[in-house]
């Protein structure tokens, strides 16, 4: 019992005394997984669009798909990107593997189909009724397509922080890719999984109370966006 | 005379391979106001987003001031719908403010910023919202949101003006404002307007022409046996009371004030009551008879007027004649919604 007491007091006494190694870890949990949903972003949300507002042949087993990745097993995505970026894979002359740039790249991958999804059910759901509103006014298609996607901004906004929540709490691909290698790689969900198997309880709970707490700020701003809708 | 502003001809539009509109030929002059009158699913909505050039009709040919736009190309298109408007049913607002809402049309046909000031201020005040300019559309009651809807559409100065329903479940002081309102536009600028409705007295005051639409197909009267009626749950099941003696049967489930229709050929018209599995059965005086071709027109008072068609075999078998007792019997699936 003793240890998870001694646990929790270290575990304040390292977060309140702004502990270098701990904030290092938090950044680049952060720079990894805001850059991973960023770009990741940018490619979801357009396709997200398009596949809500363009009738094609196969529609429908693409939004299939898209949800079957949704529940992608993160060490599943590690391994696989992995085969590809080892020296032995095909890309592998980019020497990414162990990097920062490795687990953005299979965050990107795991944020990717979360994005494409939320983004199409919000555009989905109005896009008829928004579409002809602003044509009926006067509007070019082009014009139309922008309303669209202005009156689906708050639930668009959602998808992005959702995609965020996953990749930021994952610990799968960051581990296989980064390989949790300190000062480099080693991001909160590493680190907890490291620090706790060796026995540095107050240091991987430290790390859990920050990735609670951005979990819970995550949480805070995709309820702010979903009261916005009407 | 005035100039035909829209002309329609053999239209044709089904969806899932059921006609929902069939109609020949139909025609709109310029300044007048009419009325679209029809049970649910005749074929008004359809009809609306048709003229407005929002959904393309299978078969048949538009024109807008004679000129043919069937198959226009997508900036004459844009340009027609320009200077017309479409408010739904259920209009939708843009989560934005009230005067993004009216700005919308405006600055799509890129009008300098001080006529677009001047006219959503002149409008807004037409309908009673001078003072909503910067309130969020997601904090306005239902009522207040159709009036932006109408605000909206009227800040355009559309020559012709669609509205579908612009009056079901509001409150009678809205729609007085509404009546105002249309009739004004249409006074004034000679605003077209095109008003889809259920309420058939009101659809006379309001329009100059009443055009009814039934099963998609343009009717050139108004269907027998309408009756308006409140909605009430009896030891019979779902009924429609029309008086305190009268009340009807019926298939659906709805509640409140509703119009229902039965169509004559529906009604079976017997000298004695008979048992049958039909759930509305009625006896009354035949009051009035008036052949029509091979048909019989009949009127029976069984506390309200009904009109029955039968063959003139029929008629002449049973040997009908005015006062004689007989007994009127429906299905409660013949008492359509109106």
């Amino acid at each position: 019992m003793d240890f998870i007491i001694e646990g929790i007091f270290r575990s304040w006494q390292l977060i309140f005394s702004l502990d270098r190694e701990i904030f290092s870890i938090v950044l680049l949990s952060l720079r990894v997984s805001l850059t991973a949903t960023i770009l990741a972003s940018f490619l979801g949300i357009p396709l997200g669009f398009l596949i809500a507002v363009r009738e094609y042949w196969g529609k429908r087993l693409t939004i299939a798909i898209v949800n079957t990745l949704l529940a992608l097993p993160t060490v599943v995505v590690g391994l696989l990107i992995y085969s590809l970026i080892s020296r032995r894979g095909p890309l592998g002359v980019l020497g990414l593997l162990f990097t920062p740039w490795a687990m953005i790249i299979g965050q990107f991958v795991l944020a990717l189909p979360i994005i494409i999804a939320l983004t199409y059910s919000a555009v989905q759901g109005i896009d008829k009724k928004v579409r002809n509103t602003a044509l009926t006014l006067g509007a070019t298609d082009y014009q139309a397509a922008l309303t669209v996607i202005r009156e689906a901004r708050y639930a668009v906004l959602a998808a992005v922080v959702t995609g965020f929540g996953r990749v930021i709490a994952e610990v799968g691909a960051a581990m296989i890719l980064g390989g949790n290698i300190k000062d480099s790689t080693r991001v909160m969900t590493t680190a907890i999984a490291l620090e706790t198997s060796k026995g540095e309880f107050g240091f991987a709970l430290a790390l859990g109370l920050i990735l609670l707490l951005v979990a819970f700020s995550v949480n805070i701003l995709l309820h702010y966006f979903q009261g916005k809708k009407v | 005379m005035s100039e035909k502003i829209v002309e329609i001809k053999s239209i044709l539009k089904s969806y899932n391979k059921k006609v929902v509109l069939d109609i020949d030929y139909l025609s709109f002059q310029e300044g007048k106001i009419y009325a679209l009158v029809g049970p649910n699913g005749s074929g008004k909505t359809t009809l609306l987003n048709i003229l407005n050039l929002l959904i393309r009709p299978d078969q048949g040919k538009i024109f807008y001031f004679n000129q043919e736009v069937s198959w226009a190309r997508k900036e004459q298109r844009i340009e027609l719908r320009r200077q017309m408007t479409l408010v739904e049913q259920s209009p939708y607002l843009f989560n934005t403010t009230v005067w993004n809402n009216l700005a919308f049309g405006l600055q799509a046909r890129k009008l300098p910023y001080s006529m677009q000031k001047e006219r959503i201020n002149r409008i807004l005040n037409l309908v009673g919202l001078s003072n909503f300019q910067y309130r969020k559309v997601n904090q306005l009651s239902g009522g207040e949101m159709k009036r932006v809807a109408l605000a909206r559409a009227l800040v355009l100065e559309p020559r012709l003006l669609l509205l579908d329903e612009p009056t079901a479940s509001l409150d009678q002081r809205y729609i007085d404002i509404l009546e105002r309102v249309i009739k004004r536009v249409n006074q004034e600028n000679k605003t077209t307007v095109l008003i889809t409705t259920h309420d058939l007295s009101r659809a006379y005051r309001l329009a100059q022409e009443v055009v009814s639409l039934l099963e998609g197909k343009v009717i050139r009267e108004i269907p027998e046996n309408i009756f308006r009626g409140e909605m009430i749950k009896n030891r019979k099941g779902n009924c429609l009371k029309i008086t305190e003696e009268v009340s009807f049967v019926i298939g659906t489930e709805k509640e409140g004030i509703s119009y229902i229709y039965i169509d004559p050929r529906d009604i079976i018209l017997s000298l004695q009551s008979f048992q049958s599995s039909a759930r509305n059965s009625f006896l009354g005086k035949i009051v009035k008879i008036v052949e029509q071709n091979h048909l019989v027109k009949l009127e029976v008072d069984i506390g309200v007027l009904m009109v029955v068609m039968i063959t003139k075999e029929s008629f002449q078998d049973l040997r009908l004649n005015l006062g004689r007792s007989v007994y009127l019997t429906f299905k409660a699936s013949a008492v359509k919604l109106y």
